[in-house]
């Protein structure tokens, strides 16, 4: 050890103990609560029997993810023109802050009132309705709360902001120089894109595309507020064990389950970014 | 160019959806009349008279800001710390303690609370401020321990060694050497922890109750009840709280982060 430095056990003692105690033990006791029965003693699957055969759980994951995916995949088909004008285009700096403001401002904002937002917005009087009603797109408004629809416009809203800080970081780091390399060499510029832009901000667009997707699968607060009780997403069941069932074994079992296939998807993603991504 | 006007139409229209709703808010939280409406129907201020004179409001303000404040002061000592160990130190494990320390960021906020509320009611303190606090810390800490890692670098390691050889102590090298570098990225992350705590409805519905309630929580269970005016006033408010701390964040560390850096 250096003399001069706060000893190690000194500096790691106190946020060790803290994470131990307040993160690893609640957690360890989902796990443990979730391989026990209430009825009989000693470990078992039948919680996860429980999970895992019952069709509604497979129909409330496939809608989870599928509302997931969609939400990824429209953060970075919108996200990825807004960061590329940031980084690349934008005139002044002054303009270009502006924006970065602006895109962290709903960050900073609670997801509730985010989603309180899009309640007011596509209410059956709400902008939109009268807007799509006036522009003669729609004869009469349209419910678009209960939908999956309003869901996943809640959720992108929520998200895309990160996508964009993510994307434009990447964008920001890419050498210039290899770009105007590939054009002396004859690339066009859909080709210098192809070949060389885009896989250089693959790292940081899988990165972004994890992050969002993570967050969609374990949403609650925006899919409770824009279902309208009509749709029923993962975290909802987690809940429902949580605060009113009180089953805390078969909570546990439907936490774990929401936990494990996460981090599974995003394993997965994170492989197949890196092999694409080098 | 096509191209170039494409993209900037594109790029305007999403900026238009990201502000949007933020605009309704604060619009409709100054109508006139006794329900909700954007474009506000004449302009007034009653709703946030309304907000204030009623406590359970204000104490929930209260609660907000003290459970934010105690969680962001927490995890700074919890992360820098834990920072200096990770980044000035060889040890076993060192990777698994990384993971461990900013794994909260990627874990589901509805089973943390979840596990918070069982653990809690085995231990005794559940529905607590203390059973909020700590899970806030947990999820918050993160935030400091990544920005001030990004400061700390290898070559603060000759200045600190210098300053322990003119005599000083670990203590007074960290405070008159280390903290001065780091700096920024404590103010940074406390911001990041601050706000994350201050928004945070998944995490704490678990603990909270009728007498100990967050903002965010307490307009999320009334919001699906009713939709009034007065809800759009109190999200204004988190709007300008979000707002000032924006502001604080730009002074300290600048946020025009997007330029080309190569």
């Amino acid at each position: 050890m250096n003399a001069g430095r706060l000893p190690l056990a000194l500096l790691l003692a106190a946020p060790v103990a803290f994470f131990v105690a307040f993160f690893v033990a609640p957690m360890g006791v989902v796990v443990l609560a979730s391989l026990t029965d209430a009825k009989a003693p000693g470990l078992s699957l039948a919680q996860y029997a429980k999970v895992l055969l019952d069709q509604y759980h497979w129909d409330v994951l496939l809608v989870t993810f599928r509302i997931a995916g969609l939400t990824t995949l429209l953060c970075i088909l919108l996200g990825y023109p807004l960061a590329w004008y940031l980084v690349r285009t934008v005139g002044p700096a002054a303009l270009r802050r502006l924006c970065v403001i602006l895109l962290i401002l709903p960050l900073f904002t609670s997801n509730i009132v985010r989603s309180f937002g899009w309640m007011v917005l596509l209410g059956r009087n709400g902008l939109v309705n009268d807007a799509l009603v006036a522009a003669g797109l729609l004869e009469r408004p349209m419910r678009f709360l209960g939908t999956e629809l309003a869901i996943l416009i809640g959720l992108v809203y929520i998200l895309l902001p990160l996508v964009v800080i993510a994307l434009g970081n990447a964008l920001a780091e890419i050498d210039e120089n290899l770009e105007h390399a590939s054009a002396d060499l004859g690339g066009g510029p859909l080709a210098t894109f192809v070949h060389v832009t885009f896989p250089l901000c693959l790292p940081g667009l899988v990165a972004g595309a994890i992050m969002v997707f993570t967050l969609a699968v374990s949403a609650y607060v925006t899919p409770a507020l824009l279902s309208g009780g009509r749709i029923t997403v993962f975290p909802m069941l987690i809940f429902q064990q949580y605060s009113s069932v009180f089953d805390f074994n078969y909570g546990g079992a439907l936490s774990i389950t929401l936990l494990v296939l996460t981090l599974a998807l995003v394993g997965i993603g994170g492989r197949f970014g890196e092999r694409r991504g080098t | 160019m096509i191209g170039g006007i494409l993209l900037r139409a594109v790029a305007a229209l999403v900026m238009a959806f990201l502000v949007l709703p933020l605009v309704v808010i604060v619009g409709s939280s100054l109508t006139a009349s006794k329900f909700l409406s954007f474009p506000p129907q004449g302009l007034t201020l009653a709703w946030y008279a309304t907000v204030l004179d009623d406590p359970s409001y204000v104490a929930a303000f209260t609660t907000s800001t003290v459970l934010a404040s105690a969680a962001t002061v927490v995890a700074i000592l919890l992360a820098v710390p834990a920072a200096l160990a990770i980044a000035r130190f060889e040890f076993a494990g060192k990777r698994g303690l990384a993971t461990l320390l900013t794994s909260p960021l990627v874990l589901p906020h509805v089973v943390l609370g979840a596990a918070l509320l069982q653990y809690s009611a085995a231990i005794g303190f559940m529905r607590t401020f203390w059973a909020l606090l700590v899970g806030h810390v947990v999820i918050v800490t993160p935030f400091v321990l990544r920005s001030v890692l990004a400061l700390l670098t290898p070559e603060q390691r000759v200045q600190e060694e210098a300053s322990s050889d003119l005599g000083a102590r670990p203590l007074s090298t960290f405070f008159h050497v280390t903290l001065p570098q780091i700096r920024s990225g404590v103010v940074s992350g406390a911001i990041f922890a601050f706000i994350s705590s201050w928004i945070n409805v998944e995490l704490s519905i678990f603990n909270t109750t009728a007498g100990l309630n967050t903002i965010p929580v307490k307009l999320f269970n009334y919001v699906q009840y009713t939709i009034d005016p007065s809800i759009a006033a109190i999200s204004a408010v988190t709007i300008l709280v979000a707002a000032v701390a924006i502001v604080v964040l730009d002074l300290t560390i600048g946020l025009d982060i997007l330029r080309r850096r190569r």
